[in-house]
C-alpha cells in the first residue's frame, strides 16, 4: 500500500548548517543539499552551501566536487566518468532525477540549485542511496543472451543490421536508476514491480533476433505486478539523461503478452 | 548505525504534466464509480413513477448537489478523453515524448471546452441562452 509520507525518522530537517561563501565572491548560488549521516543517528536534513560560480565548471557535478574539496569533505555522493556515461552520479537535482555530470547549473531555472538523493530509496549517506534492489531487479529478468541451439563452431552469432538497430536504442541505457526513481508506481510497488530499468533490459533481449528463451522471459513477467503496475505516467521517459524511453518498450512488452493470447 | 531512512519522493519531485494526469484519470476514475449510485437512483427514480421522479429531481436540483453533478460532467470528459489516450497506448502509439505531451494538451483542452459548452446549455437560465 503507498504510504504517501515519509517514515518519522526519515523526516528531513530544513534547518542544517549554512556554509557562507568566502570573502570577495562575486557570483554566489545557494546550493541547498540533503544530508544524512548514518554515524550519528539524527535525522536527515538540509544543509546549504554557498559557491562562487565565478570559480567553479559549469556542471552540477563541478559545484558537488568543489563543495567537496573546499568547503565541507564530509559531503559523500557518487561519481565517475562526468560524462553520462556511468551512471554514477544519478541524483534529483531541482525536483527532476538525471545526471549532476551532464545537468548544468545554468539550467537549473530555481534560484537556489536543490539536491536530493534519487527518490524513495534507502539512503546510506547524503547523496548515495542503496541500489541493491534496484539491481537485483535488473538481474531478475536475466540481462544476458540465452540460447537453446549450438553456437557456429568458427564464428559469433551474428545478426542483421536492422536487427541489430533495434536494440541499439535499449542497450543504451546506463543503469543510473533515474527512471525506476521517477515512477510513482515503483515508489509504491517497488517490492514487487520491476520498474522501468529492468522493464528495459528485458524488452532489450526479447527482441534481439539472437535470443531463443523470448517465451521463457515472457513468461516470467506474467504477472499483475512485475510488469502490469506500469500506468504509462511517462515520469521515465521524461527522467532519462539518455533520452531512452522505456514507457514504448514497456508498452510493447505489453502488446506481446496481449498478442500471444490467441 | 542508523537505520537507513527513505529519501524524499513526493514532496520532493517537480509535478510535471505525467503525474497530474495520471493521478487526475484515477480520481475521476473512483469519483464516477461511485456516481454510479447517483446513476441507479436516478433510474429507480424513472421506474417508480412520476411521483418518485419530481421527488429525486427536486433533491438533485440543489444548488450544491448542481455543483457536484457539474464536477461528474467535468471528470466524465476527462476520464473518457484520457481513456482514449491510454487505448491509443495499448495499441502501440503516441509513445514520443512529443506525442504524449501533446495528447495530454488535446484531452485536458476538449474535458475544458466540452465541459464549459455542456454546463452552459444545461445551467445557463432559457431566456439567456435564447
Amino acid at each position: 500500500m503507498a504510504e504517501f509520507l515519509l517514515p518519522l525518522g526519515s523526516r528531513v530537517n530544513k534547518n542544517g548548517k549554512t556554509h557562507k561563501a568566502p570573502e570577495g565572491a562575486t557570483k554566489v548560488r545557494k546550493f541547498r543539499i540533503y544530508r544524512f549521516d548514518p554515524d550519528s543517528g539524527a535525522n536527515p536534513r538540509i544543509d546549504t552551501y554557498e559557491v562562487d560560480m565565478a570559480a567553479c565548471g559549469p556542471m552540477v557535478l563541478d559545484a558537488l566536487i568543489k563543495i567537496k574539496n573546499e568547503i565541507d569533505p564530509t559531503l559523500a555522493f557518487r561519481r565517475s566518468c562526468r560524462e553520462g556515461i556511468c551512471g554514477s552520479c544519478a541524483m534529483n537535482i531541482d525536483g527532476v532525477n538525471t545526471l549532476a555530470c551532464t545537468k548544468a547549473c545554468e539550467e537549473v531555472a530555481s534560484s537556489d540549485v536543490k539536491i536530493y538523493p534519487l527518490p524513495h530509496m534507502p539512503v546510506i549517506k547524503d547523496l548515495v542511496p542503496d541500489l541493491t534492489q534496484f539491481y537485483a531487479q535488473y538481474a531478475a529478468v536475466k540481462p544476458w543472451l540465452s540460447t537453446r541451439s549450438t553456437a557456429p563452431p568458427d564464428s559469433e552469432r551474428l545478426q542483421s543490421k536492422e536487427d541489430q538497430e533495434k536494440i541499439d536504442g535499449p542497450s543504451a541505457c546506463i543503469l543510473c536508476a533515474c527512471c525506476s526513481t521517477s515512477c510513482p508506481s515503483y515508489w509504491w510497488n517497488s517490492d514487487r514491480y520491476l520498474g522501468p530499468a529492468a522493464l528495459l533490459a528485458a524488452y532489450r533481449w526479447i527482441i534481439d533476433s539472437r535470443d531463443e528463451s523470448t517465451g521463457e522471459r515472457l513468461d516470467a513477467l506474467e504477472d499483475p505486478f512485475r510488469l502490469y503496475r506500469c500506468h504509462t505516467i511517462m515520469n521515465c521517459a521524461e527522467a532519462c539523461p539518455k533520452d531512452l524511453n522505456p514507457a514504448k518498450a514497456i508498452g510493447e512488452l505489453k502488446q506481446m503478452m496481449a498478442e500471444r493470447q490467441h | 548505525m542508523a537505520a537507513r531512512p527513505l529519501s524524499p519522493h513526493l514532496s520532493v519531485y517537480r509535478f510535471a504534466y505525467t503525474m497530474a494526469l495520471s493521478i487526475l484519470h484515477r480520481i475521476t476514475g473512483v469519483a464516477l464509480a461511485a456516481g454510479l449510485i447517483v446513476l441507479v437512483c436516478w433510474l429507480m427514480a424513472i421506474a417508480g413513477g412520476e411521483a418518485a421522479y419530481a421527488r429525486f429531481t427536486a433533491v438533485m436540483g440543489q444548488g450544491l448537489l448542481q455543483v457536484v453533478l457539474a464536477g461528474w460532467l467535468l471528470a466524465f470528459l476527462y476520464h473518457f478523453a484520457n481513456g482514449i489516450r491510454h487505448l491509443f497506448w495499448d495499441a502501440g502509439y503516441g509513445f514520443e515524448k512529443a506525442q504524449a505531451r501533446r495528447s495530454a494538451a488535446i484531452v485536458v483542452a476538449f474535458a475544458v471546452v466540452a465541459g464549459g459548452v455542456l454546463l452552459y446549455l444545461f445551467f445557463c437560465p432559457e431566456g439567456v441562452r435564447s
